[in-house]
């Protein structure tokens, strides 16, 4: 198993079990509300949304850093990989606002926090298929720069 | 499949039995690279051909070969 490979299954099996543990801790809680009732929750949930990012990126840097433990190979794997973590991405934001939309609309009542969500998620939506354009009129410039 | 084909494991043990992960040290690229290079699962950049190529102190084209279907 390659180096990159065999991080990439430390991680997953890390992540799933992190999930797993989360999505127990809100079931023994009792629903999402115990993010608002429970501040020691919301601080856990706080160090796990600014911790896990930031282990992840330690973890890739290291291995990146390591031109023996990387080459041509792995960097188009790790390239393919980012493109499905990217829809992946997408793809649960879209989903998350259409559910909760109609979960909202069938109660009868839309929370403006919810609204300022929808705001939020459609501006990242927005804003990374800008990026993801605007990365790739940088690329050809950059080449075409270089020839 | 690829239709780019190459000689690294009968290079390998022409030149003494050279390992996958010595061949690897001098081409500067892991060991399953090399593995997948030898099972046609991958084509090299240019550059890995060369270094490759290199590390056997042979052409590239002596470890590469483009099989054309249009040929017979």
């Amino acid at each position: 198993m390659a180096p990159l490979q065999k991080r990439a299954l430390y991680s997953f099996v890390i992540g799933l079990i992190l999930t797993i543990a989360l999505i127990v801790v809100f079931v023994a809680q009792g629903d999402i509300t115990a993010f608002e009732r429970d501040p020691n929750l919301r601080l856990i949930m706080y160090a796990v949304l600014i911790g896990v990012p930031l282990i992840y990126l330690i973890l890739v840097n290291l291995t990146l850093r390591k031109p023996a433990q990387l080459d041509e190979r792995d960097r188009l794997i790790i390239e393919r990989s980012s493109r499905a973590q990217w829809l992946a991405v997408i793809f649960t934001l879209v989903v998350w606002t259409i559910a909760l939309t109609e979960i909202y609309r069938g109660q009868g009542q839309v929370p403006i926090a919810f609204l300022k969500l929808i705001f939020i998620f459609t501006s990242t939506l927005i804003i990374s298929t800008l990026a993801h354009s605007l990365g790739i009129l940088v690329g050809y410039w950059e080449m075409n720069r270089n020839e | 499949m690829s239709r780019i084909k190459n000689r690294i494991r009968r290079l390998r043990f022409d030149h003494n039995e050279m390992t996958q992960e010595e061949l690897a040290s001098k081409a500067g690229c892991t060991r399953q690279t090399i593995i997948a290079l030898e099972q046609n699962k991958y084509v090299p950049s240019v550059e890995l051909a060369f270094r490759v190529a290199k590390a056997f102190g042979v052409p590239l084209e002596e470890v590469f070969k483009y099989e054309d279907s249009q040929k017979g």
